[in-house]
């Protein structure tokens, strides 16, 4: 999900997020579910909130826009540090039983 | 495309949501509900209403820890109550066992109500599809013993012209014709004859062409029809130019002047197809004061209220049989509502029925109110840690409404399923003649009906634990009543155990009363052998039979071409079948006993029959002869054998043979009576009119052009038939074969309404039986549970097993006892109700009440005796260790 907003840049509302995971991940997921976890993570920090400005196309809505907080990052690296070093040099190849 | 989301579900989201959140939730839906736009407008909203309510669901769901009872933030109550029933089903979860029971049990209930008050509601409840219902009555001339009687043409116009309240009036006449061309083989119709105000006085006005009119409506001129809406979709594919062409009708020539619509459903002979115009005039033959063929509905004014009706229709009455007093047996006039009478058949069956659903439906609830206790009263810690962490009354008896709503929505859910295929089960069963069975389905009426009894049912599952506790704490604090022994605490628990097994009594005695009936009426002697019996109805119309020696020489061919079918033994011919569901009553006037008033002659059964019929049929002769094939010649001198009941009724005690006796009207020839025949059942296995009489059908006036084929086979009947279907087409292949049957099915189809009540009655006592049995158990084997240590020190101080076993069973017992004397008093207050449908006992019938009630005991004794068990192989070193 981290990765999602990361990857959606300034334009990561709920709509982008979803549709983001379900190109890379080929998960479909309901907006709820998204909100669900971006509220989540607001609330332990790793991600930030701002509203974007009201579109002029549409009878003015606005948005709220997800981006990662330095906490966010550091959480984030650190778990892609971690999947790295699991990862690396396995003595078994992944899929062999 | 500019299309505006649901709104409905947009509204419910943005009121459901945090308002800091139900902007941008609302804007993203949108936003996506306008891409799926280019997918249709249906998938579009599809997807958002599944988006909005996944929204809804993961925005708001509290945290899936501890059970929470009160929202946060003050919110308002309808959302506490979704909080709550949240709670419930994550606690319903954790009991799958209790809570699949309990839904089954409720679905059992739900479903049985709601499918048969499906059934009942059109036909009794609601009012007909006519316009102003209430006011459409039928008129019967009123017999000497006061039961209603058909009338004759003269009479219906008579009241139908003089009447002030009326404001108009119909005859309608039975008729059964054969239609040809169209597609498919000619086939026997079934129709109506009817006044040509018959269609505006229902308020019915037809779909395509007219109705008739009044200059139509007399003798010898055009034929015209009017079609039903399924006939004109099967036989012409819903052709609209049907309407002024022409169609072959009983080998002639009559036009189409209207079709009906589609949702016109005629209660006054369910399933008519086709009408034709009366077409009667008073100077003809049969349209005399004595032909008593027709029927006739009126609809009342409607500033006449229905007693002034019935005053005004009397009084005519009075003054036409004055003028006429030889052709009335009686002065007098019967009005009844036609919903009433339409339904009089049926109504005591299906009211039964309905009440025996609702009492499987209370007990349904009472077995599931009784697991919710007995579950409530496991729960007691869980109760009690929460009441000392600072619940409140109020909130368990909101955690346990919303726990019995939900198990009574989940096994509302399933018993609609139930309903659903049970109504069409039923649809099936049920005899196609009774009115308004198109109208039979699970509607929304059925489906309210359903959704109150869910909605009470959860009330009562979950308010049980509360009310049953009275003034008390039924949630102890921690620590106390755990060793709370005795009955006392059960009473609630037994006072239900109680309600069910009176019920179930109740059930089980209408079941007995009625499978008694069934059973008796069975054993009646129909008068004929239906053993290897086949009967078919075979028609002769069109221009080749257009004299009556044409029809007999056809049926003559016809019983040669089936006789000589291996397995046959013969074949006879009559104009009518006992049991068959037809009746052709005619006067019966003996020389010998003059009336001074000719319409009060005894009426008896008319069989006009082949010279074999008798023999073929079994139907014994006890005094004098059969008819034999010289009978049957012009020639012969004019003959007739009559049933044993019309010989007693007419002469009394004294020999019949050898008297003169002239039958349907007076003109026509005396005959002799050379025969007395044994009675048969002709009406129903229960008829008690049983006058008939026989005459070879050469010999009557006129021929019928539709008769029975009696074939008395000398192997299965069943495996005869499309041999003899064969023979009867190889004598003319155009004419249509109808209700082709085994004896065995006539006595069955006869019986067909007893039967499927019996069945309803039957499964639901069974069920009702099941559920006090387990309700008996439960009860008893939760006590024994908690009283095992109290059964531990009884047994250290010396009870034997037999006392123990005593102990539990009079614990037991005691409810299922009191249970059987409730049930039993009810019973004999309401099996009077179904005197209706009992034959041959009285509603009290003894043998009934004490087999059901032996069967119940020792349903519950049974169901006693586990629990029992249990109790004395109770360790008494095991139960007090365990404290």
């Amino acid at each position: 999900m981290l990765l999602a907003v990361l990857r959606c840049g300034d334009d990561a509302s709920g709509i982008p997020v979803r549709d983001e995971i379900r190109r890379r991940a080929g998960r479909a997921l309901t907006l709820g579910t998204v909100y669900k976890t971006l509220m989540r993570l607001e609330a332990k920090g790793h991600l930030s909130t701002t509203v974007s400005d009201p579109e002029p196309r549409r009878g003015g809505r606005r948005r709220k826009l997800y981006r990662l907080t330095a906490h966010g990052r550091r959480a984030l690296q650190r778990t892609l540090a971690t999947l790295n070093r699991m990862t690396r040099d396995l003595p078994v190849p992944l899929g062999a039983r | 495309m500019s299309a505006h989301p649901p709104r409905l579900a947009e509204r419910l989201l943005a009121w459901w949501l945090p308002p800091s959140d139900a902007e941008f939730v609302l804007g993203d839906l949108a936003e996506q509900f306008e891409g799926d736009l280019e997918r249709g407008r249906t998938v579009a909203a599809i997807r958002y209403w599944k988006e909005a309510a996944a929204a809804a669901w993961q925005v708001r769901r509290p945290p899936p820890s501890l059970p929470r009872s009160r929202s946060p933030r003050g919110d308002p109550p309808v959302f506490a109550l979704l909080n709550d029933l949240l709670t419930a089903a994550r606690t319903l979860r954790r009991a799958p066992g209790f809570t699949a029971a309990s839904a089954l049990i409720a679905a059992a209930g739900l479903g049985a109500a709601t499918a048969i008050f499906s059934v009942v509601n059109p036909i009794l409840l609601r009012p007909l599809p006519y316009a102003a219902p209430e006011n459409l009555v039928m008129v019967w001339e009123r017999e000497r013993d006061g039961s209603n009687s058909r009338m004759g043409y003269a009479s219906v116009v008579d009241l139908a012209t003089q009447s002030r309240t009326l404001e108009s009036g119909a005859a309608l006449g039975y008729w059964q014709p054969t239609i040809a061309g169209g597609t498919g083989d000619a086939e026997r119709l079934t129709g109506q004859r009817v006044s040509w105000r018959y269609f505006d006085l229902l308020g019915v006005t037809p779909a395509t062409g007219r109705s008739f009119v009044a200059a139509e409506d007399a003798f010898g001129l055009p034929r015209v029809v009017i079609l039903a809406h399924g006939l004109w979709q099967r036989r012409y594919g819903g052709d609209a130019t049907i309407v002024g062409r022409t169609v072959t009708i009983d080998g002639g020539p009559m036009e189409v002047v209207g079709v009906l619509p589609a949702d016109f459903d005629d209660v006054f002979e369910p399933g008519t197809q086709i009408y034709r115009i009366l077409g009667y005039d008073v100077s003809q033959s049969f349209a005399c004061r004595t032909c008593r063929h027709l029927r006739m509905v009126a609809r009342i004014r409607s500033d006449v209220t229905h007693d002034a009706a019935f005053a005004e229709l009397n009084t005519l009455s009075r003054r036409i049989v004055a003028e006429h007093p030889t052709e009335y047996p009686a002065a007098g006039i019967n009005l009844v509502q036609v919903q009433r009478e339409v339904t009089r058949q049926v109504r005591p069956a299906l009211l039964s029925v309905l009440v025996a659903a609702l009492f499987l439906l209370l007990i349904a609830g009472a077995n599931v109110a009784n697991l919710s206790l007995a579950r409530a009263a496991r729960r007691r810690e869980e109760f009690a840690v929460r009441r000392a962490l600072g619940a409140g009354r109020g909130q368990f008896a909101r955690q346990l409404l919303s726990e019995g709503l939900l198990l009574a929505l989940a096994g509302g859910a399933a018993g609609v399923a139930i309903a659903w295929a049970a109504v069409r089960a039923l649809v099936a069963q049920l005899p196609a003649d009774i009115p308004r069975l198109a109208a039979v389905r699970l509607d929304l009426g059925a489906l309210g009906v359903a959704a109150l009894a869910t909605l009470g049912l959860g009330v009562l599952v979950g308010l049980a634990p509360l009310a049953t506790a009275g003034g008390r704490n039924p949630f102890p604090s921690l620590g106390a009543g755990a060793r709370l022994v005795g009955p006392r605490r059960h009473a609630g628990r037994s006072g239900i155990v109680v309600a069910e097994v009176a019920l179930a009594l109740m059930l089980l005695v209408g079941t007995g009363l009625l499978a008694r009936s069934l059973l008796t009426l069975l054993s009646v002697n129909p008068g004929f052998d239906p053993d290897h019996l086949l009967t078919l109805e075979i028609q002769s119309t069109g221009p080749r039979y257009d004299t009556d020696a044409a029809v007999w020489d056809y049926h003559d061919r016809v019983r040669e071409a089936v006789t000589a079918v291996p397995g046959v033994e013969v074949a006879e011919v009559t104009t009518q079948l006992p049991l068959g569901g037809n009746f052709d009553g005619n006067g019966i006037r003996a020389q010998d006993r003059p009336l001074d008033n000719p319409a009060l002659a005894p009426g008896g059964q008319r069989y006009a029959v082949s010279a074999g019929y008798l023999r073929a049929m079994r139907i014994a002769v006890i005094e004098g002869r059969d008819f034999t094939h010289a009978d049957a010649a012009d020639s012969a001198p004019r003959v007739a054998i009559v049933s044993a009941s019309l010989a007693r009724r007419v002469w009394g005690g004294e020999p019949a043979l050898g008297r003169q006796i002239q039958m349907g009207g007076g003109d026509a020839p005396w005959r002799t009576v050379v025969g007395v025949a044994a009675d048969v059942r002709h009406t129903g296995l229960d008829a008690t009119e049983l006058n008939g009489f026989y005459v070879p059908e050469r010999h009557w006036s006129f021929a019928n052009t539709s008769v029975t084929l009696v074939v008395r086979t000398t192997m299965d009947p069943a495996a005869l038939a499309p041999g003899v279907v064969r023979a009867v087409r190889s004598i003319d292949p155009a004419q249509p074969v109808m209700r082709l049957r085994t004896g065995a099915e006539v006595i069955a189809t006869s019986t067909a309404q007893r039967r499927l009540a019996l069945m309803l009655f039957a499964a639901f006592g069974t069920v009702a039986t099941l559920l006090s049995a387990a309700g008996v158990h439960g009860v008893l084997a939760g006590a024994v549970a908690e009283r095992r240590r109290e059964i531990g020190i009884r047994a250290a101080l010396g009870a034997t097993p037999g006392a123990i076993v005593r102990m539990v069973l009079r614990h037991g017992l005691g409810p299922a006892v009191a249970g059987l004397a409730l049930g039993l008093a009810g019973a004999l207050l309401l099996t009077r109700y179904l005197r209706a449908m009992l034959f041959g006992i009285a509603p009290t019938d003894p043998v009934t009440l004490t087999a059901t009630v032996t069967l119940l005991a020792g349903v519950a004794l049974t169901a006693c005796l586990v629990p029992a068990w249990r109790a004395i192989q109770v360790d008494p070193v095991t139960a007090l260790r365990a404290e």
